[in-house]
């Protein structure tokens, strides 16, 4: 996704137990809506009120239905 | 004493506060950075250290606090994202704090605009069986951002009190403890998948949240957007450290510790103290005891006061002013690639950048990381690399009189030696390294109060921590040097100390006392550069081999508490001869090239 793109999560691929639980914990789960702010030099998105930062390897798992930007 | 709260709710609950043989004890739970701490420095007026960060509490810490006319037991725990499952160690200290005999009821403390991932926690605090009572913390900033949560209807559907506090200026604390009678416990789905929990948690938020797109936080959001983005946060991070640099190494490190040093310890004290002790025409050895060349007073207490306490004043007020302001895990963004190729991942930048505050202590917050591996190369670079505000001091003071270059090799060898080890720790140890996923906190203005109390508690544990032992090395070094040891040791040194690093005989004293603590063998450097008997070059080694000793007694004995003996020993045994062999190729290198400063 591109910066600043907007949209809600549908899936997140488990790669291991841990990371789907932490993601999870963090409230990235199915149906939350969520916002890209920054892709470089990390990944940096806004999960409902929670900003996070992730590496590339974590944010390519976690799979969103694009939508237009905020109304 | 009245050990029970006699109340008519408690009647009607069964589920609720019973005959106790003890004080009721009070856990305060929820997400990291929610402020769990102001909330219990508010209810029991003890002060837990409050930061702008996850991870600021990472032990239990427990105070006395007046609810109604009891006096209860509250509880500080490290925040929890999840209480089960793969939780980390300082999640599982809180989850043993819910399991056990060592709670009764639970206050569980949120962050009011993250109302879905609380709820999720509820769910979780819940399985516990403990009487609970909602507080949604930082309401105002919710406000602020165009958030507004029901607390009515949310005290219906969850069957528990909610509280809304804005803990930092004490509002909703007297409704808090009010409401602690009434904890009880939350009506939460019974299933324990926590794909249902997050389903149920995501409805009831939908139903009592309202968010608007105002928000009145313009400023602080175009700060947090400055701080990650790499065209303006390099610049920032730039900015930052030379004002670091600025106020502590030029502020602090020379125009206090120079007005101290020679104002009032070289004109006041020093000559006053000679003058008080000649009065009492003491035998020589009992003169020298107190202000001879290793005089408790002329000596000790001039290290301690004068050259180390100002700038450890000074670094404590810009370091909690950077803490409280949620900057540094901003930082993690930055660091993310070069920490993997060290075994870690971005979030590692928080218990190094603790490091240049106090290295022992940064062992501690270690258990933020995810996995043990990490903890265990997390803990060898602080210890190897990482200065400490004290030990930072000495450095800026004798090489900001060297000049530039020479600080800028010392850390690019530090910093280099520490990449190093930390790369090779990467493939020599077993285990994984954690995924690098890290909340960002908001950025704020920091409060003044949370920073002057922060800053003088520091002080106050600096003095109490340091002082003592600087006197103690202060008599160790007069008895060493009356019984003749301290010439042994020199000549002893000697093939290291003259041979391989190429320093002034003195300095193998200063490199023994420098283990009982390293910015007490710095001060010692400190003293040797200021009287002109070490070279740039000299200093530039001397530093560089004292910085990456490990840092002081007491670190070791944390890393033994936190990781045991054996690993402590290992670590030693790696960082001595890493120390040693780095300061004697850089002295080899710098005769070689004629390399001066």
């Amino acid at each position: 996704m591109a910066e600043g793109a907007h949209g809600v999560i549908v899936k997140i691929h488990a790669y291991d137990e841990g990371r789907a639980e932490r993601l999870l914990s963090l409230g990235v789960t199915p149906g939350a809506s969520v916002t890209v702010l920054q892709t470089f030099p990390g990944i940096v998105f806004l999960c409902d009120q929670t900003e996070l930062a992730v590496e590339r390897g974590v944010a390519n798992a976690i799979l969103v239905q694009p939508q237009e930007t905020r109304p | 004493m009245s050990c029970h709260v006699a109340n008519e709710h408690t009647a009607a609950r069964p589920t609720v506060l019973g005959l106790r043989a003890h004080p009721l004890r009070v856990a305060l739970v929820g997400q990291p950075n929610v402020g769990k701490s102001v909330v219990f420095g508010r209810l029991t007026g003890r002060y837990a250290t409050v930061s702008n960060y996850p991870g600021t509490t990472v032990a239990i810490t427990s105070g006395r606090a007046l609810i109604g006319a009891e006096v209860c037991s509250v509880i500080d725990t490290p925040g929890v994202n999840a209480l089960d499952g793969a939780i980390s160690e300082d999640e599982r200290i809180t989850r043993d704090v819910l399991a056990g005999a060592g709670s009764d009821v639970v206050v569980q403390v949120a962050d009011a605009r993250n109302l879905r991932r609380a709820l999720m926690l509820t769910s979780q605090i819940a399985r516990f069986g403990k009487p609970t009572v909602l507080a949604l913390n930082m309401v105002d900033e919710a406000w602020a951002r165009g958030i507004v949560v029901d607390a009515a209807a949310l005290e219906a559907e969850l069957g528990v009190p909610v509280i809304e506090l804005v803990a930092t200026e004490g509002r909703g604390l007297p409704e808090l403890r009010a409401a602690l009678v009434r904890a009880a416990l939350p009506t939460v789905p019974a299933h324990t998948d926590p794909h249902q929990c997050a389903a149920w948690a995501h409805e009831v938020t939908g139903r009592v949240r309202r968010v608007s797109a105002l928000s009145l936080a313009r400023i602080p959001e175009a700060l947090a957007r400055a701080t990650r983005r790499p065209l303006t946060g390099i610049p920032i991070l730039v900015v930052v450290l030379y004002a670091l640099y600025l106020f502590v190494g030029v502020f602090g490190a020379q125009t206090l510790v120079g007005l101290l040093q020679d104002g009032v310890f070289g004109r006041g004290i020093n000559p006053a103290a000679v003058w008080l002790v000649d009065q009492a025409h003491p035998v020589p050895w009992v003169r020298d005891f107190f202000v001879g060349e290793y005089g408790l007073i002329t000596m000790g207490v001039t290290y301690a006061i004068a050259i180390v306490l100002p700038v450890v004043a000074t670094f404590f007020l810009m370091f909690g002013f950077l803490e409280d302001s949620g900057y540094i895990p901003r930082l993690a963004i930055f660091c993310d690639r070069i920490f993997r190729t060290m075994g870690l991942n971005g979030k590692a930048v928080l218990p190094m950048v603790l490091g240049l505050g106090c290295d022992t202590m940064a062992t501690m917050t270690t258990r933020i990381l995810g996995t043990p591996k990490e903890r265990l190369i997390a803990i060898l670079l602080l210890a190897l690399g990482i200065p400490c505000s004290a030990q930072l001091a000495t450095i800026l003071g004798i090489l900001g009189g060297v000049s530039f270059a020479a600080l800028a090799t010392l850390f690019s060898v530090v910093l280099g030696q520490m990449f190093l080890v930390g790369w090779l720790a990467a493939r020599v140890l077993k285990g994984e390294r954690s995924e690098f996923i890290l909340e960002l906190p908001p950025i704020r203005w920091p409060r003044l109060g949370n920073l002057l109390t922060k800053t003088r508690l520091r002080v106050w544990w600096y003095l109490g921590e340091a002082v003592p032992l600087f006197l103690v090395g202060t008599v160790m070094l007069f008895m060493l040097d009356r019984v003749g040891a301290l010439a042994v040791i020199s000549t002893a040194g000697r093939p290291i100390v003259t041979g391989l690093l190429g320093l002034p005989p003195a300095t193998a004293q200063i490199l023994v006392m420098g283990f009982l603590r390293r910015d007490y063998g710095a001060a010692g450097l400190f003293q040797l550069a200021h009287t002109g008997q070490l070279t740039g070059v000299q200093a530039v080694v001397a530093l560089t081999v004292m910085t990456l000793f490990v840092p002081c007694i007491a670190n070791f004995l944390m890393i033994v508490r936190e990781r045991g003996l054996k690993t402590g020993l290992v670590i030693l045994g790696i960082i001595t001869p890493v120390a040693i062999f780095t300061g004697a190729g850089l002295n080899y290198v710098f005769r070689t090239f004629g390399v001066q400063f």
